[in-house]
């Protein structure tokens, strides 16, 4: 029996070919624009990680101050404080620029900084230190000045004794900084999400650090930051649109749908194409990854504000941009926030991926693992993610708490 | 100029409103254009609100009473037709008049509060005057003035879900009163209040208004509170007006049927006043006439009593007959000495509620005294118990406004001489007479 095969031929569309060529094509003419974003974005998560992982005195010294002003501007003692922090911005870019304090210093007597320099053991004043700390002391005496409430003096007070207390603990006594940036991190969550999740983030970074996977926690970390603080600042605005416009809304949701389901593996490819391997494609690939659950939920939160609440706003002659900042972004916050949490626990999952593309961090360990057949290794850098992961997650949860609208829930149960 | 004027104003939700409006200027009803997929929740609505007036919009629940409403500060857009603010037309207006005029003249109490959550009743109770750009004290004061004046005093520091439905209504009501502007409109603003604060708040909002001058234009569905607030009232039916007017002439010449229905059961007694039901004082006895003529006058009226009032209408008292009669006989020549002058005196404004106890006293019937205690009118026991009595109902006086009256009374309306009722042939049968006047009645209605 003889039977002809019916063979339809089909016109081979050339999707991979053209892909390829767009991308060949923008690199050809945007590439300094490539350029400059990763540069911008290695820039940045290499400083969160020296700030986690190689804290210097003047960082310590900083974030104590931050601590301080945070808790003056909450307080709305706004004017004060930023002054402070400007003249301090206004120093420090005229050190960069041109070594303004360092003139300054050394013109100064010298017995006046000897002992601090004796103290940590440096050959000679740092000026960036002096300035920081000169802002904490300002930050300090404006609490004590204006401030009446016993809290802002115990943590204006505390501050500084921590301070101290560190920097002596790592200068002088040699202790490993890993054991200090942690504890800073428990204190973070115990004052946000309490002391049941300070005692659990204890318990996890003291196992990651016996490990001996805290500087590559922290790597991690300064990764999933970035993406977080990238895909949120893209997810908003763009969840805001889509919110106001029904068109925007269309359009966008097939885009993220194909975002979320397309392969993570395959925008690797042009990821590597526009930035080559390294930390810069691992962001990017996090971003387009974990970006989605942040724009969809923005989108349903604002959706969701009640509309005779936007009328009572419109009915009053409220602008739209004072309805959105002041009605509908605040009572959506709750699952915006939750928006931002799937963000981060997103960036988390895709730790590993990043890793493969030489993003290094615990992603390493585990693509390590993977490749060598060595369960050890790949099996604790899993287990340091997940401690991240819960860490984050409970932090971001936490945060909703103090946000207008949970905090009248609150009250009204 | 009218403080809000609204000129054949539509509303249509739906995919093809142009087409609708064109069949419902035509006249036909709102269930006749089902077909083309449309909601038609306002109609031809055309009215003109006075400054310092409250105006009343009625009508049962989907009759269009909040989607009118939201045209009039422009929150919805109207299909066809023109709203004016005092004299501008906000459907020409751009947006950022539009917020400019909602700022600073009109503010509006919403049916279901649309309260903020996320603040406390005292920020949202500023919230008029926080969106103005008025200073943090300033209007935290009139915040707090406002929330006192709706009784809401100790509570600014509460978020509305720690408050009961009427408390947080009330803070709807104090938003819109700090806000402070000309013209409020209230949506069903007082439907979650208990009926005790309920009466309390409607005094206080007329108090508010006699004391003020604001302009208000009110949703009810509740007849008692349309008739006591509204100076006028505009009775809507599916998006249509059935008739607008004051409380007394929806009552007493109801437009048609439907209206007449739906005034029913008011309790006429709170909306009708001493004015609106008093008689003329006829007679009435000059104190400078001598008992004789005081007499003779009584007897010509054949009443058993009469007021004494002077020339320039002072209410001297009352005299009886049978005691005139007595002076007469006993040659006494001045009335003087025989004049009653312990009389119930009632104020025009007196609810036709507050009257009986004092007409069941009064062995005369009650004079109306004005402010400038000038003698008004008389209420006799008898025009006091007709007033309770509605002229509406299936009956046929009900459309006394439209022509169909003269067959009121069947079978004794002498044939042919009402020019509305065109008499059969023949003097009718009694039965007969009463069908045409039904008919009368229910073609006059439409
Ligand atoms: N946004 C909308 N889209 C479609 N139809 C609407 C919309 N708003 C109102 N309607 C319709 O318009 C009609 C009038 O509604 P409206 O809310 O004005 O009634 P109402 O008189 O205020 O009733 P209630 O006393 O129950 O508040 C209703 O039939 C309703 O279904
Ligand atoms: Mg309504």
């Amino acid at each position: 029996m003889s039977a002809t095969t019916l063979t339809v031929t089909v016109p081979r569309v050339p999707v991979g070919d053209t892909f390829d060529a767009a991308i060949n094509w923008l690199r050809a003419n945007f590439e300094p624009v490539f350029d400059f974003v990763g540069m911008v974005i290695d820039l940045c998560v290499e400083t969160l990680f020296h700030l986690f992982a190689m804290t210097s005195a003047t960082q310590f010294t900083l974030i104590a101050a931050a601590v301080v002003g945070g808790a003056l501007l909450v307080r709305r003692h706004r004017v004060p404080t930023l002054v402070a922090v400007a003249v301090w911005a206004g120093f420090y870019v005229a050190e960069l620029a041109g070594g303004l304090v360092a003139t300054a210093i050394s013109s100064l007597p010298a017995p006046l900084f000897l002992w601090a320099m004796n103290l940590f053991g440096s050959s000679y004043v740092y000026p960036p230190l002096v300035l920081a700390l000169l802002l904490l002391a300002a930050l300090v005496a404006i609490a004590f000045a204006v401030g009446r409430d016993r809290r802002l003096w115990i943590i204006a007070a505390v501050s500084p004794v921590v301070l101290l207390a560190v920097l002596a603990l790592h200068f002088i006594a040699g202790v490993q900084l890993s054991l200090l940036v942690a504890p800073l991190l428990v204190l973070l969550a115990l004052f946000v999400a309490g002391w049941r999740v300070a005692l659990f983030s204890a318990l996890g970074f003291l196992l990651i650090i016996s490990m001996e996977k805290w500087d590559n926690a922290m790597s991690s970390l300064a990764l999933i930051l970035v993406a977080t603080v990238v895909a949120v600042a893209v997810s908003l605005p763009i969840g805001i649109l889509a919110a106001q416009n029904d068109r925007v809304s269309a359009v966008v949701k097939p885009v993220l749908d194909f975002m979320q389901t397309l392969p993570a593996f395959v925008y690797l490819l042009p990821a590597i194409a526009f930035f080559s391997i390294g930390t810069v494609p691992g962001v990017i690939a996090t971003v387009i990854f974990a970006m989605p659950p942040g724009v969809r939920l923005t989108e349903l939160g604002i959706r969701q504000v009640d509309k005779e609440l936007v009328e009572a706003g419109e009915a009053f002659g409220a602008p739209d941009s004072q309805i959105l900042r002041r009605i509908q972004l605040p009572l959506a916050l709750a699952t915006i926030m939750a928006g931002v949490n799937q963000i981060i626990m997103l960036s988390l999952s895709m730790v590993v991926i990043a890793g493969m593309v030489g993003a290094g961090g615990l992603g390493n360990d585990v693509y390590t693992g993977i490749a060598q057949g060595n369960v050890p290794v790949g099996f604790e850098g899993g287990i340091a993610v997940v401690v991240l992961a819960i860490f984050l997650d409970r932090l971001t949860g936490a945060v909703t708490r103090f946000s207008p609208a949970a905090r009248a829930q609150r009250a009204a149960a | 100029m009218p403080a809000v004027r609204a000129d054949k104003l539509y509303k249509i939700f739906g995919r093809r409103p142009g087409k609708a409006v064109d069949l419902l200027a035509d006249g036909r009803h709102r269930d006749e254009i089902k077909h083309l997929n449309v909601t038609a929740a306002v109609i031809d609505v055309s009215f003109e609100v006075q400054p310092g007036e409250i105006f009343v919009v009625m009508g049962l629940s989907g009759s269009g009473k909040s989607t009118l409403i939201r045209m009039l500060n422009g929150l919805l857009p109207p299909t066809a037709g023109t709203v004016e603010v005092d004299g501008t037309d906000i459907t020409a207006l751009p947006k950022a008049g539009l917020r400019k005029l909602r700022s600073e003249k009109i503010s509006m109490v919403f049916q279901h509060f649309a309260l903020f959550p996320h603040r406390t009743v005292l920020d949202n109770a500023a919230y008029g005057l926080e969106v103005r750009g008025v200073a943090k004290d300033e209007r935290h004061a009139k915040a707090r003035e406002a929330l006192a004046l709706v009784g809401l005093e100790g509570w600014e520091a509460k978020v509305p879900g720690q408050l009961s439905g009427g408390m947080q209504q009330r803070v709807g009501l104090a938003r819109a009163l700090a806000a402070d502007t000309d013209i409020i409109l209230m949506d069903e603003a007082f439907s979650a209040l208990d009926p005790l604060i309920r009466r309390d708040m409607q005094s206080q909002l007329l108090e508010l208004q006699a004391r003020l001058g604001k302009t208000i234009i009110f949703i009810t569905h509740d007849l008692n509170e349309a008739m006591r607030l509204g100076d006028r009232i505009c009775v809507l039916r599916d998006g249509r007006v059935a008739q607008i007017g004051t409380a007394e002439e929806i009552l007493n010449d109801p437009a048609n049927d439907y209206v007449a229905q739906f005034v029913e059961d008011v309790d006429r007694t709170r909306v009708l006043t001493a004015s609106s039901v008093m008689e003329a004082p006829i007679p009435v006895i000059d104190p400078d006439k001598g008992p004789r003529a005081a007499l003779r006058t009584m007897r010509d009226n054949q009443t058993v009593s009469a007021f004494v009032v002077r020339r320039n209408r002072q209410l001297v008292g009352a005299v009886r007959e049978d005691v005139i009669g007595a002076a007469v006989r006993d040659n006494v020549k001045e009335l003087d000495s025989l004049i009653d002058t312990d009389l119930a005196r009632v104020h025009p404004d007196t609810p036709v509620a507050d009257l009986f106890g004092q007409a069941a006293e009064s062995p005369y019937p009650l004079a109306v005294v004005d402010d400038a205690d000038r003698f008004v009118g008389v209420i006799p026991r008898v025009t006091l118990l007709a007033a309770l009595a509605p002229t509406t109902g299936s009956d046929t006086g009900a459309d006394s406004g439209t022509g169909a009256e003269p067959a009121a009374d069947g079978g004794t309306a002498p044939a042919g001489a009402p020019p509305a009722a065109p008499p059969p042939d023949g003097p009718p049968a009694p039965e007969a007479a009463a069908d045409t006047a039904t008919d009368t009645a229910a073609e006059g209605s439409r």
